[in-house]
């Protein structure tokens, strides 16, 4: 037997629930007609005119850029340092990292992130990355392919997102912390 | 020979102690051995010999030691003649002593780790040792160089009545103390490190509740805040109250754990004297061993890890750099070689250097052995320079021994050095000069505790300098300051030091003479002494400092970073990269650029951009520092941020425009806006280009700047 409503806030919630209830089923079709792909979890954000990527499990915060000690003499990409659970931290440009020249906007972000080797860093970023997916078969090919830091991998409706293996950006620095040695 | 089980407790105790006895036994007959001593000097050491000896057999009697107390007595013996008359110990009769304290030691440790039942009946040893042991007569002869009567004396049995005499110092019992781990103590001391920057924070909570009362005086709220103006300073007295009485309890608590933390670097240099010896023995040579800082207190987990490290470089000094008595007097120098120990500490940083005045390290020999030896190729060693050659010495497989022996000769030495050196995270590094000897100085981290710390500004840039390396500050006065051409002296205690302004020597400014009035520090490291000049003197601060990351470690000028009151971080100056001499870069042939922008990652990436392009660069964050840059420093353009707060782009240009001496200086506007009318709006101001943030990142910022710059060129 169907209820009619008697106030419109009952009519609305009667209209809610109803809505929520299609969206729920649409999807419990989308699980059971799709097979379930592997994903690789990433941080993604703008750099310049195109898109990169970080592999979230290495990003341990987003802080906000300042308190940011500059240190002279140090090589072009340090930002400087900064104090974070204790621990003092280079904040190295990202962009001058990748051998770019700039940012659309000034950074306002700093990503926290493992280095690879567990010493942690923080990098300048334009905003708060956005958590996304991509394909592992997409990621694992492109490893494959890749010589340098960064994968060029395509997302799921072809976007091309430049994926940045970060132990391998920071082997490739290692060392070259001075811009005047002694 | 078993301990009664009852004193077994205290046997641990005792062998440390006999240890630390031990040791001062050991200092004193190296002592005695030496040539010059006056005859009081030499009675009042042989006195306290006997009394330590007196002590060890005393000690070891009333545990139940016989073995032990009957050495010791042994031992007392062959000292006895000698003491009657004294005079230089012979070697012969301080090896003996020597061996019979190693055995005294060997057994010790044996008792206290319950493996006393397994020892071998001590009859033979003692018997080896009285047999060694020149006849009293002869020993007092061997002294007796005066012809006076020897004091021939017979082994005495020691009275019954010293024999269970009460020892003179025991440890306490096992049970009165507590057995704790290292990193239980290290992180007792991270929490004692980081109450001292919550106090620091604490601090800066006080001043600006002070500023809140003062503000709202200032609203001309008076009578309607007076009640709350008066509780906020009332609560800011208390806070301050409070924060004395805390820094007071941090002080008491950072000073009992670096009693427990620490010890002095005496106790790892003393035993070395011993080894020097032995060694200098072994090889036919003569050497004496001069520590200077020994008193300095350091992780004791540090000097364990150091303590290898030392024993290496002090066994290569006597092997490779001394050389033989007769030799050195060939050479005009005394038959004893000299080996030196220095330890300072400046702040969280050690500084340790082992020197000889042996023949110093040929380059050439090195050369050859390493390329002989396969360490290097004939091809790699022509690229090579003097130092980088002197360095081939660190390297794996590396040795200039052509024959094994005890000491060396196997490749396995001053690499492995270095590597626990760099595991350490400091350095090492060598200097040598042919024939008058090699230094090897060591530079490490220690990161335990605070230390103070003389906070200075140069620019907007805070520097910290540790407070243990500057001697004085004074004012620069015309009359004092001696300018040259290139460099400036500052005339000081009769000394002429050199002048450094940090600004340029950190590159942030260019060089230019002390101005009157500007404060001058009196720098000193590793004997050298430079007068700093700054822009101002903050203050003095207990600064916890710590290690900086990797990225930045490389950097010669810092040693480590501290938290300030509002959790900004300081960087610290190594006083010893500031009293290094340094080559004048050749700048004035250099272009300079000055970026103004209020943006940090901006001002870095612009900065990298314009010196990969050949500029010195440098840097303004806001428009009103730039204008006081532009003021002391000349630059050939200027890149400028148009958005900034307090002052922007446009007014910085309107301002530039109006002084004859920058009116036509080229200056680029840098935006994020990227439309026309901004772009109109920028040049029109009286801007030469203007760039937006999509078209630096695109690469364009070095052409914008030539291309200005030649145009300004041309035109002028």
């Amino acid at each position: 037997m169907k209820v009619t409503p008697r106030t419109l806030e009952e009519s609305q919630e009667a209209e809610a629930r109803e809505l929520l209830e299609r969206r729920a089923s649409r999807l419990r079709e989308q699980g059971e007609n799709t097979v379930e792909e592997a994903v690789h979890w990433i941080a993604e954000f703008p750099l310049g005119e195109e898109r990169y990527a970080l592999s979230l499990e290495s990003l341990r915060a987003a802080l906000p850029l300042k308190m940011v000690s500059p240190v002279p003499l140090s090589a072009p990409h340090v930002v400087g340092v900064l104090r974070f659970q204790g621990q003092v931290l280079a904040a190295l440009s990202l962009a001058s990292l990748l051998g770019g020249h700039g940012w659309r906007q000034d950074p306002a972000v700093l990503l926290v992130v493992d280095r690879g080797d567990g010493e942690l860093c923080a990098l300048d970023c334009e905003a708060i990355p956005r958590p996304t997916t991509l394909p592992m078969s997409a990621v694992e090919a492109a490893r494959a392919r890749a010589e340098g830091a960064v994968m060029e991998v395509f997302t799921q409706d072809r976007q091309l997102i430049h994926l940045i293996d970060l132990k391998r950006l920071f082997s490739a620095t290692r060392g070259t912390g001075a811009r005047h040695a002694r | 020979m078993p301990v009664d089980p009852m004193l077994q407790g205290l046997v641990a105790g005792f062998a440390v102690e006999a240890q630390e006895v031990v040791q001062k036994v050991t200092m004193d007959l190296l002592e005695l051995e030496r040539e010059g001593l006056e005859t009081d000097a030499l009675t009042r050491l042989y006195i306290r010999l006997g009394r330590h000896l007196h002590t060890l057999k005393g000690s070891a009697a009333s545990l139940g030691m016989q073995d032990l107390s009957d050495i010791a007595h042994k031992l007392e013996d062959a000292l006895a003649p000698l003491k009657a008359n004294a005079q230089k110990m012979p070697r012969s009769v301080v090896d003996i002593l020597l061996h019979g304290l190693d055995l005294f030691l060997l057994r010790a440790q044996a008792h206290a780790d319950g493996r006393g039942d397994a020892l071998p009946d001590p009859a033979a040893a003692l018997a080896q040792l009285v047999a060694d042991a020149p006849p009293p007569d002869e020993a007092a002869a061997m002294v007796a160089a005066s012809g006076e009567e020897a004091a021939v004396a017979a082994p005495t049995p020691a009275a019954p009545s010293e024999s269970v005499s009460v020892p003179d110092a025991l440890p306490e019992s096992a049970d009165a103390g507590w057995r704790v781990s290292s990193w239980q103590v290290t992180s007792l001391m991270r929490e004692v490190e980081r109450l001292r920057e919550v106090r620091l924070r604490v601090e800066e909570r006080g001043r600006e509740l002070e500023r809140v009362a003062v503000l709202l005086a200032k609203e001309g709220l008076l009578a309607e805040t007076a009640e709350a103006r008066t509780a906020l300073s009332g609560t800011a007295r208390s806070l301050r109250t409070d924060g004395e009485e805390t820094s007071d309890i941090v002080d008491a608590l950072e000073d009992g754990l670096k009693a427990i933390t620490t010890r002095p670097v005496r106790t790892i240099l003393d035993p070395l004297q011993r080894m020097v010896r032995d060694l200098s023995r072994q090889l036919g040579k003569e050497a004496r061993l001069s520590v200077v800082g020994a008193e300095v207190s350091l992780d004791r987990r540090l000097l364990e890890k150091l303590q290898g490290a030392l024993v290496h470089l002090l066994r290569n000094a006597v092997d490779h750099g001394l050389e033989l008595p007769a030799d050195r007097e060939r050479a005009g120098k005394h038959h004893e070689g000299a080996l030196t120990l220095r330890v300072e500490q400046q702040g969280n940083l050690l500084y340790l250097e082992a020197s000889d005045d042996g023949a110093g390290i040929d380059v050439e020999v090195v050369r050859r052995l390493a390329e002989q030896r396969g360490v290097v190729t004939p091809e790699e060693t022509a690229r090579l320079n003097e130092n980088q050659l002197r360095d081939l010495i660190f390297r794996p497989g590396f040795s200039t021994r052509t024959d094994v022996t005890d000491t060396s000769g196997r490749g396995v030495g001053l690499d492995a050095v270095r590597a626990s050196v760099e595991g350490l995270q400091g350095r090492i590094e060598v200097a040598s000069t042919p024939g008058q000897g090699t230094r090897f100085m060591l530079t490490l981290p220690t990161d335990l505790g605070s230390s103070p710390v003389l906070v200075v500004r140069v620019l907007e840039q805070l520097v910290g300098l540790p407070m243990l390396a500057v001697e004085a500050t004074q004012l620069a006065r015309a009359e004092s300051l001696r300018l040259g051409k290139r460099r400036a002296h500052l005339e000081y205690q009769g000394q002429l030091l050199s002048v450094v302004d940090l600004g340029a020597r950190l590159g942030l400014r260019a060089l230019a003479p002390p101005a009157e009035g500007q404060p001058l520090l009196i720098v000193q490291s590793g004997g050298k002494r430079v007068a700093l000049v700054v822009d101002a003197v903050v203050g003095d601060r207990d600064l916890v400092i710590r290690p900086l990351p990797s990225e930045v470690r490389d950097v010669p000028a810092w040693q480590g970073a501290a938290t300030l009151s509002r959790g900004e971080l300081l960087l610290i100056c190594r006083p010893d990269w500031l009293v290094t001499e340094t080559v004048q870069a050749q700048v004035s042939a250099q272009r300079r650029a000055l970026v103004v922008d209020d943006s940090l990652t901006a001002r870095a990436l612009h900065r990298a951009m314009l010196e990969a392009g050949g500029f010195t660069v440098h840097l303004a964050a806001s428009g009103a520092r730039g204008l006081d840059r532009l003021q002391s420093d000349t630059y050939d353009v200027v890149i400028c941020d148009l958005d900034m707060e307090e002052m922007d782009g446009i007014q910085l240009i309107a301002k530039l425009r109006e002084r004859p001496e920058t009116a036509s200086l080229p200056v680029i506007l840098v935006s994020a806006h990227d439309s026309a009318v901004a772009r109109e709006r920028g040049l029109k101001a009286g801007a030469d280009g203007y760039l937006s943030k999509r078209e630096c990142a695109a690469g364009r910022l070095l052409a914008e700047v030539l291309d200005v710059m030649s145009r300004r060129g041309s035109r002028a």
